[in-house]
């Protein structure tokens, strides 16, 4: 029984009292910077680094890796309760999670998502444990064709995430598009759209677009209210989820769980999407799709797992092949390096004490993590009590250190302010900002893959179609596409447009 | 006697102020903490460089050496901020390739290598290697070359982005070797590694520490290091130059600047401490471990190494035609 034997060792070296203590040092500042907007587990992890010096590199590994999905934890919260997408992967949590905290449904939302997160932190990890070196031979197979094929199903898929028009979806996908070539061509080099702006030759920032759209505009749009409404009903109707709740989410949790652990294996940034994913996947396969958006608790299940999931099994890559898949990994590729540690495919069998010990600690700061957030869902239900005139500039303050804490860039902070003011724009002409972001981040990645492909076929665009795993996702893609030009849809999507 | 009297004050005064203003200020310095400019991500290599020296002369000097990250724009922001900062010697950026090789990449600087900054010391180097795919049937530079004539066009190399380090290595390879080669650029080199592994692109210039894990696991095969000189982390590799390309030879380099301007007093100040952290043992250990070769050169060397490495490079950047803007 190797891996029992793996386990035992890993046990052994993670239940020492340092370690442990670092291990919760990490997951609560983890989840504290998943609160704070703006300020990610990226900023964070690369402040932390020199610290980091000073320990053992196990423990240092662990108490980084607890920052990192304890930021996952933490940016559900302010999802939530304000709208604001505290971490990239939150942003759909605020479509309906935000919408339950205005019905006065906080609690059960911050529960779900605190327990959906547990659930799939435990069998991402379990799924590490057991299945990490097959898993990262499967994702090395996926090259351009298979990542621009599956981009074109998540950006048909994306349609869905729209609860109204079908045309202003299109058109704010399109819109998200165009936004995401500002930056620097991959292929050629060359700098598109940044009109001789130094800061914006790398792309505009995730952040300053998520939070502009949401998090701004939300507060922009609240204050043009002047409180001749509750911004959110004070009549808070219980902190736990109820049993109808639990047997609404059980299955979008499970579904979550599944999606965000196959895509975040996929180096190149699964773990983003997969909360887009998630959402999509639950409206289609929900008996009453209407209710999303206006707080139905399968919309913060599903994602809130899928999303945790994706951030354990994105460790897959790097501690099995030395392979960093978002900006996180390849910090924490630089903390192994400065340990003297080389990650590569022997860290397993050189060092498997560090392999191991890293996983178990996943487990313990997956317990952590929710005996910490559980009991705090009443403190941030109160905070909802707060008047909102002192409410909102504390938010605002906070997103702003945020935002330049990421480049120490003061030009970040303006370009939030300006997608605050197209956000509230946009909620005036009714348009919805997921699809732009979708559109944002597919787009970039759909045109680098596709041209890339085109590269390394040598022009030949059969190679979609040659490929396996390309074909599939393609054939789904117009399958999907079928089902939503079909009739039937669009007889219905009339009907209530109509209304 | 009032003439006198006034004309001895005005001579005092004159003395006064002769006294030397830079070693007043050396002699002090440093007495605030310092700002270390890495114009690259935290975690990288670059950063990882800069804040072991960060580190020792935070030791040093009893004055907190800060490193701050200013990424982005193949460093020209982090250069940009460097060279407008006062040159009171309380700002130093660390320098790398992209210093010398943006003069020729783009036709607008905001800054102006020679004019804007002043060289302290170059501090080390290290080197690249060459790695195939192990189904690339060629077990040496020379082979490589064969192969890559034989079939023109057809094999491709990847590298981290356009004009990056390995991109023009990449091209002075095709330039010298008289072979076609499709250049397949990603962001970054973790994407760049991963289609290396699978199989999708045939060779890759990477970085020794990058590289060598999957070569020790066979899942890459070596060929040669870019330095003129083998590397102590490879001994056994041969470079570019003795296994069939003479006369080719890069070398990654790391370097500490300031502002122009700032009292060279200070720059000497700072060069003979740099110069003393790296001849420290652990650190000469760790920065070998990483495969850096310890120069620690003086001011002047390091500006006439940095105006001959921005001619090559202009020379290879106009050769291949490469373009940015």
């Amino acid at each position: 029984m190797d891996l029992f034997n793996n386990l035992i060792l890993g046990f052994s070296v993670c239940l020492t009292p340092v370690n442990l203590l670092y291990c919760f040092l990490g997951v609560a500042l983890g989840t504290l910077i998943g609160v704070l907007p703006g300020i990610g587990p990226t900023a964070t992890i690369g402040m932390l680094l020199p610290i980091t010096f000073k320990l053992s590199p196990v423990t240092a590994l662990i108490m980084l890796a607890g920052i990192y999905y304890g930021a996952q934890y933490g940016g559900s919260t302010t999802s939530i309760l304000i709208n604001l997408p505290g971490e990239a992967s939150s942003v759909v949590t605020c479509l309906d999670g935000y919408a339950m905290a205005r019905k006065g449904r906080a609690g059960p939302a911050l529960a779900i998502a605190a327990l959906g997160s547990f659930f799939a932190g435990c069998v991402a990890t379990l799924i590490i444990t057991m299945f990490a070196p097959p898993l990262a031979e499967f994702a090395l197979k996926f090259g351009s064709a298979e990542y621009f094929s599956m981009m074109v199903l998540g950006l048909i898929a994306a349609v869905v995430l729209a609860h109204g028009s079908l045309l202003k979806a299109i058109a704010m996908v399109f819109l998200g598009l165009l936004l995401g070539l500002v930056g620097t061509d991959v292929n050629s080099g060359i700098r598109r759209f940044d009109f001789g702006i130094s800061d914006l030759s790398d792309g505009i920032g995730f952040v300053a677009v998520a939070m502009g759209l949401f998090g701004y505009a939300e507060i922009i749009a609240n204050l043009e209210l002047k409180g001749k409404r509750a911004v959110i009903t004070t009549d808070v109707h219980g902190l736990m989820p109820t049993r109808a709740d639990l047997k609404a989410s059980w299955k979008a949790v499970l579904r979550g769980t599944g999606l965000g652990a196959m895509l975040g294996i996929l180096p190149g940034g699964g773990a983003v999407v997969s909360s887009f994913a998630s959402y999509t996947l639950e409206k289609r396969v929900a008996a009453d799709p209407s209710r999303f958006g206006k707080g139905a608790i399968e919309g913060v299940a599903g994602p809130e797992s899928a999303n945790n999931a994706a951030a354990q099994t994105s460790f897959i890559p790097l501690l099995t092949l030395g392979l960093p898949s978002n900006a996180v990994m390849a910090l924490m590729l630089g903390a192994m390096t400065i340990h003297g540690i080389a990650p590569g495919p022997q860290v397993m069998n050189e060092r498997p004490e560090l392999f191991w010990s890293l996983i178990t600690s996943m487990w313990i700061g997956n317990v952590m993590l929710v005996v910490l957030n559980l009991p705090l869902i009443g403190i941030w239900v109160r905070l909802l009590t707060v008047p909102y005139r002192l409410l909102f500039p504390a938010i605002l303050l906070f997103c702003c250190i945020g935002v330049y804490s990421l480049n120490n860039s003061p030009f970040d902070v303006v370009l939030t302010a300006v997608f605050g003011l197209l956000g509230y724009i946009f909620i005036k002409v009714d348009c919805e900002p997921a699809p732009l972001l979708l559109g944002f981040i597919l787009g970039p990645m759909m045109e680098e893959h596709l041209r890339r492909a085109m590269l390394l076929s040598r022009g030949d665009p059969t190679v979609f179609f040659t490929r396996p795993i390309s074909l599939a996702m393609l054939v789904v893609s117009a399958f999907l596409l079928l089902l939503i030009i079909a009739p039937t849809i669009r007889r219905k999507r009339e009907e209530a447009f109509q209304e | 006697m009032k003439v006198k009297l006034g004309l001895t004050v005005l001579a005092l005064c004159g003395a006064v102020l002769c006294i030397d203003v830079g070693t007043a200020l050396a002699q002090s310095y440093p007495s605030k903490p310092i700002r270390l400019i890495v114009p690259w991500t935290a975690g990288g290599a670059t950063d990882i460089f800069a804040r072991i020296i960060g580190q020792k002369l935070t030791e040093g000097w009893g004055q907190q050496v800060v490193v701050d990250n200013r990424p982005g724009a193949s460093g020209i922001i982090g250069f940009e901020i460097a060279a407008r900062a006062v040159p009171d010697g309380y700002t130093i950026l660390l320098a790398a390739q992209p210093f010398t090789v943006n003069t020729s990449l783009f036709s607008k600087l905001p800054y102006d290598v020679v004019k804007d900054f002043a060289p302290v010391t170059l501090m080390a180097y290290t080197t690249n290697i060459l790695v195939v795919h192990p189904a690339v049937p060629a077990e040496s530079v020379s082979e490589l070359i064969t192969l890559a004539k034989s079939k023109p066009g057809q094999l491709n190399f990847a590298s981290m982005g356009s004009a990056t380090t390995g991109h023009l290595l990449g091209e002075m390879f095709k330039i010298m070797a008289g072979v076609d080669m499709v250049h397949i650029p990603y962001k970054g080199s973790a994407p760049a590694m991963t289609d290396l592994l699978g199989g999708r692109v045939s060779l890759m210039f990477d970085t020794v520490p990058s590289a060598m894990p999957h070569v020790k696991a066979g899942k890459l095969r070596a060929l040669a290091v870019t330095s003129a000189k083998r590397s102590p982390l490879v001994p056994d590799l041969p470079t570019v130059a003795e296994s069939g390309l003479p006369g080719f030879e890069s070398a990654p380099w790391y370097g500490a600047v300031v502002p122009a301007g700032t009292p060279k007093e200070i720059i000497t100040k700072l060069y003979t401490e740099i110069v003393k952290i790296l001849n420290m043992p652990d650190v000469k250990d760790r920065l070998s471990n990483y495969g850096y070769t310890i120069i620690g050169s003086t001011p002047e060397q390091f500006a006439d190494f940095i105006k001959t490495d921005m001619a090559k490079w202009a020379k290879v950047i106009k050769d291949a035609g490469i373009h940015v803007d």
